[in-house]
């Protein structure tokens, strides 16, 4: 993680290192920082179509890193309705920042008071994985 | 439970993340592949490489004995020069992929370095094929601790840690030597395609070594380097990885590595009727290795297929990020009895495959190899 990452206040996070951020009804998700620093360099994003739905757990994008691709998981279900263009081009950005210019994609959240059920705060999830 | 080498605490002082490979706990990086593999390729970088083994044969027979395991014609090997070679099975198959080191000492004529991975199973078969031989065979791994300083400026750090350029040993060369009062084993040898060293030290004396590298080698900017930029420098170089590129099912002709074959060597050696066949045309062979880069942007790895003309032709073995040419590179086999207007595979050169990735082919062109130009050829030292 890079000294000037911040963590935005409010997010929630999963066992499967995915955070979410609710604003109304509009969620960004994007990759813990623990997530990042046990991947390494980001070198592929493969991201989801917009206007595709996925429920809670269901895997929804792959990242790649210098050594091996790994499973994304929704925090939360919902339908895409903005992807992060620039990491695919760039997917070093999500190194250098996974909270802010970083995150994935931009879901309409279908069941969020049902489906935050089980997400920790962001305290609560670096002591788990610490 | 996985073995720690004697450098574990300095690793873990250095924040290094640690994996378990071939039985060995061992740093993958200390702090980005990407970063580790630069330093290596423009200054110098410090690899704890412990995990692999050291097995010294003498004897009276031990030449003849060596004769009897390698395509190479050991007997071209002289004091203090080293030859990588392979292990065959009867059928040509690799065994193992090492170097050998003639040292000409009492106990210790030649030094083998083999991989972490097939220790049990090298040692197994040199056993097996020691009947009648006067050899003694003696596994060393637990006493010895290895250390690999690679990189352009390698050289000039071994300098400053107290051996001359003069004195030190040449391109695919060994010698006895001293580094800050330490007795070490040098060879001029490695897995990354830059010049560089591997440093053979007894245990006790690895971290003390391990530490002074570092503080050395600061100057030259030197990094500690892990696991994971060992395969993206090793890749790079198109130097084969056993378990990805090479196993029991592949010659070494079929593995590209025919260079490494003696063409003139009488003496009889495991596999011989196979391996010449194949060079000299009159065995067929059931696949070639070939190097590929990825047109998009998207990573190949091991064990995804090879397709052309919609038929499957081949399957990758190792495959990644390529931080010099900032392009997805890897290694395949492809079969040369395939059902497509490439089955004799003769010219694949520029060709492009595809490559199945999570059901979606993405193109791929075969290249040359290696993916960049070495470094440490006889003439540039």
């Amino acid at each position: 993680m890079s000294e000037q990452t911040k963590v935005p206040e409010g997010i929630l996070c999963s066992s499967t290192h995915e955070w979410v951020l609710e604003d109304g009804d509009l969620c960004t998700i994007g990759l813990t920082d623990y997530a990042i620093e046990q991947l390494g360099d980001i070198v592929f994003v493969e991201l989801p179509e917009i206007g595709a739905s996925f429920s809670k757990n269901e895997v929804f994008a792959t990242i790649e890193s210098v050594k091996a691709a790994s499973e994304i998981y929704m925090p939360i279900g919902g339908k895409i309705v903005e992807v992060n263009e620039a990491i695919i081009n760039s997917p070093e950005i999500i190194n250098e920042d996974c909270y802010e210019k970083g995150w994935l994609v931009k879901i309409e959240a279908s069941n969020p008071s049902e489906d935050t059920v089980g997400l920790l705060e962001y305290e609560d999830y670096k002591e788990e994985v610490a | 439970m996985d073995k720690k080498t004697f450098l574990y605490e300095e690793q873990t002082k250095l924040n290094a993340k640690l994996t378990p490979f071939a039985g060995w706990l061992m740093p993958v990086s200390y702090t980005s592949i990407f970063e580790e593999h630069n330093a290596v390729r423009q200054n110098v970088g410090l690899f704890d490489v412990s995990h692999m083994g050291e097995v010294f044969i003498s004897g009276k027979d031990s030449l003849n004995f060596l004769q009897k395991l390698v395509p190479q014609d050991v007997s071209k090997l002289t004091k203090n020069k080293a030859l990588y070679c392979q292990l065959t099975n009867k059928n040509g198959g690799i065994i193992d992929d090492l170097i050998i080191y003639r040292l000409d000492e009492i106990d210790k004529d030649y030094l083998l370095i083999v991989n972490a991975s097939r220790i049990d199973d090298d040692l197994n078969w040199m056993v097996r094929n020691s009947l009648g031989f006067d050899v003694n065979i003696v596994n060393d791994s637990h006493n010895y601790s290895l250390l690999a300083v690679q990189g352009p400026k390698a050289s000039l750090l071994i300098e400053k840690m107290g051996i001359k350029k003069e004195n030190q040993p040449k391109f695919f060369s060994i010698k006895r030597g001293e580094i800050k009062n330490i007795n070490v084993l040098i060879a001029r040898t490695g897995y990354t395609g830059e010049d560089g060293f591997e440093i053979l030290v007894k245990n006790h004396y690895s971290a003390y070594l391990w530490d002074k590298i570092l503080e050395d080698g600061m100057e030259f900017g030197i990094l500690p380097i892990g696991l994971g930029a060992r395969d993206t420098l090793r890749l790079e170089a198109a130097l084969h990885l056993y378990g990805n590129d090479l196993d029991e099912t592949v010659t070494p002709v079929e593995a590209g590595l025919g260079w490494s074959v003696a063409k003139d060597k009488e003496e009889d050696y495991n596999g011989k009727d196979v391996i010449m066949g194949q060079l000299n045309g009159t065995v067929p062979k059931s696949k070639k290795l070939v190097g590929f880069i990825m047109e998009d942007k998207i990573p190949a790895r091991h064990g995804y297929e090879v397709f052309y003309e919609g038929k499957k032709i081949g399957v990758v073995t190792s495959g990644g990020p390529s931080p010099v040419l900032k392009k997805n590179i890897g290694l395949a086999y492809l079969d040369v009895n395939n059902e497509t207007s490439l089955n004799t595979l003769e010219k694949t050169l520029g060709i492009t495959v595809n490559i199945m990735i999570r059901n979606k082919q993405y193109n791929a062109k075969i290249v040359k190899k290696p993916f960049i130009e070495k470094k440490n050829k006889k003439d540039n030292l």
